[in-house]
C-alpha cells in the first residue's frame, strides 16, 4: 500500500504542470505543457524550453508564437540529442540546439563529441556564437571542429572575442576567423605550411 | 596555447616514476606490534560493532546527497558582471533564463557613474539567454556579449556560456 501511495505521489508530480508557466494563457499554458512533458519522456530537458515560454510571456509574444518557439526548441533539442548520445548534460544539449539553429549539421555535433572532452557546452556555444557574429557556418563549423581537440574553454572564449574584437575593427568575419584561426596554428585547413622537417610555428602570444 | 598543460603532465610523470623509499625499520615494527596484540594482558580493541550506527548514518547521509535532484548546474558556478550604459533611463532590469524572465528579480542598480547601470549573477555552468528591460518597456541586447540568433520574439536578446560539466534538468 505504501508502495502504490509513493508511486501515485511519483506520478501526480511528474504531471503537475510547472507553476512558473501561470504567467502564459491557458490555452497556451496547456499546450506548452504538453510539449515539455513529451520532452522529458524522451529525455530531454524541461527548464530551457520552460524559459522560451517564459522569455515569450515576458516580452509580451502572442501564444502561437510561444508554442512554435518552443516546439521548434524541442525538436532542436530532440536532434542534439540524437547527435551526442543519451549522457549529454542539459546544459551541452541547449548549446547544441543553438549551433544547430547557426547552421551546424547533426553530423559536426557528433564529430566534435568525438575529438574533445566533455563538456562540450563552450565549444558549442562559441560556435553558434561565431555565427550570429557573422562568420558563415562552414567556417565556424570548421575552425570551432580544429580546435576543439586541444583548446581549453577560455581559449575558444579568447578565440571568440579576437575574432568579434577583428569584425567590429572592419576585418570581414569570415576572413577574421581564419587569420585567428591560423595564428593558433591549428592543423585543419588553415594551418601555414612549415618548413620541410621542420616543426610547425609556435604560436604567437596572446593579445 | 598549450604549452604549459605539455610541462605539467611531463612534471606529473617525473614525479610518479621517481622510487618510493620504504623505512628499513618498517618490518619490524609491525611484528612488534603484532606480539604486543598477542599477549594476554593487551588491552582490548574497540569494537567494530560500536561504530556501526555512525557508519549507517553516513551512508544514508551520503545516500540522501548523491539521490538529491539537482538543479541546473551546481558543481562550478561562475560571477558575472552585467553592465548597461543608460544615460536616460529611470530604471533597468536584468532579465533571462537565470530568473524565470522575471523583471522583478534582477533590478540593475547605478554604479561608477550616472547612467551606468550594473548588476552581479551567480551562474552555474550552462548557455544563458538574456535582455535588459529599460524603463519596463524597452527591451535592448547587452552590447557587450555576443547576440541570440533566434529573437523568436522581435525583440534583441544576448547570451551568456558558463563553462562547466553542469546537471540538471
Amino acid at each position: 500500500m505504501i508502495v502504490a501511495a509513493l508511486f501515485i505521489a511519483v506520478q501526480v508530480t511528474a504531471t503537475a504542470p510547472d507553476p512558473r508557466l501561470e504567467r502564459l494563457d491557458p490555452e497556451t499554458r496547456a499546450i506548452v505543457t504538453a510539449v515539455v512533458d513529451s520532452a522529458c519522456n524522451t529525455g530531454l530537458p524541461a527548464e530551457p524550453l520552460i524559459q522560451r515560454a517564459l522569455e515569450g510571456a515576458t516580452k509580451g509574444a502572442p501564444g502561437t508564437r510561444i508554442v512554435a518557439a518552443v516546439r521548434r526548441l524541442a525538436a532542436d533539442l530532440g536532434v542534439a540529442q540524437t547527435a551526442l548520445g543519451s549522457r549529454t548534460t542539459a546544459p551541452e544539449l541547449e548549446a547544441a540546439a543553438a549551433a544547430l539553429r547557426a547552421g551546424a549539421t547533426p553530423q559536426l555535433l557528433t564529430k566534435l563529441r568525438d575529438v574533445r572532452r566533455p563538456p562540450l557546452t563552450m565549444a558549442l556555444s562559441v560556435l553558434a556564437d561565431l555565427v550570429a557574429s557573422g562568420v558563415p557556418p562552414d567556417s565556424a563549423s570548421t575552425v570551432v571542429l580544429a580546435l576543439a581537440p586541444n583548446a581549453r574553454d577560455a581559449d575558444l572564449v579568447e578565440f571568440r572575442r579576437a575574432v568579434e574584437r577583428d569584425i567590429s575593427l572592419g576585418a570581414p568575419p569570415g576572413g577574421a576567423a581564419a587569420v585567428r584561426a591560423l595564428n593558433t596554428g591549428i592543423r585543419s585547413g588553415y594551418t601555414a605550411d612549415a618548413a620541410p622537417g621542420q616543426p610547425p610555428p609556435r604560436p604567437p602570444s596572446r593579445p | 596555447m598549450f604549452e604549459q598543460e605539455d610541462d605539467i603532465v611531463e612534471r606529473v610523470v617525473r614525479q610518479l616514476r621517481r622510487p618510493v623509499s620504504i623505512d628499513p625499520a618498517l618490518d619490524a615494527r609491525v611484528m612488534q606490534e603484532i606480539a604486543d596484540d598477542a599477549r594476554p594482558d593487551a588491552p582490548a580493541r574497540r569494537p567494530l560493532v560500536r561504530a556501526w550506527p555512525w557508519l549507517a548514518a553516513a551512508a544514508v547521509l551520503a545516500a540522501v546527497l548523491i539521490a538529491r535532484p539537482w538543479t541546473r548546474g551546481g558543481d562550478s558556478s561562475d560571477v558575472f558582471q552585467f553592465v548597461l550604459v543608460a544615460p536616460q533611463a529611470a530604471s533597468v532590469s536584468l532579465v533571462g533564463d537565470f530568473n524565470d524572465w522575471d523583471p522583478a528579480r534582477s533590478p540593475m542598480r547605478t554604479a561608477g557613474g550616472p547612467g551606468i547601470w550594473a548588476t552581479v549573477m551567480q551562474l552555474a555552468p550552462g548557455r544563458y539567454r538574456y535582455a535588459f528591460l529599460v524603463n519596463g518597456v524597452e527591451w535592448r541586447a547587452d552590447p557587450g556579449a555576443p547576440s541570440a540568433m533566434d529573437d523568436e520574439f522581435g525583440t534583441p536578446s544576448s547570451v551568456v556560456t558558463v563553462g562547466g560539466r553542469g546537471r540538471g534538468s
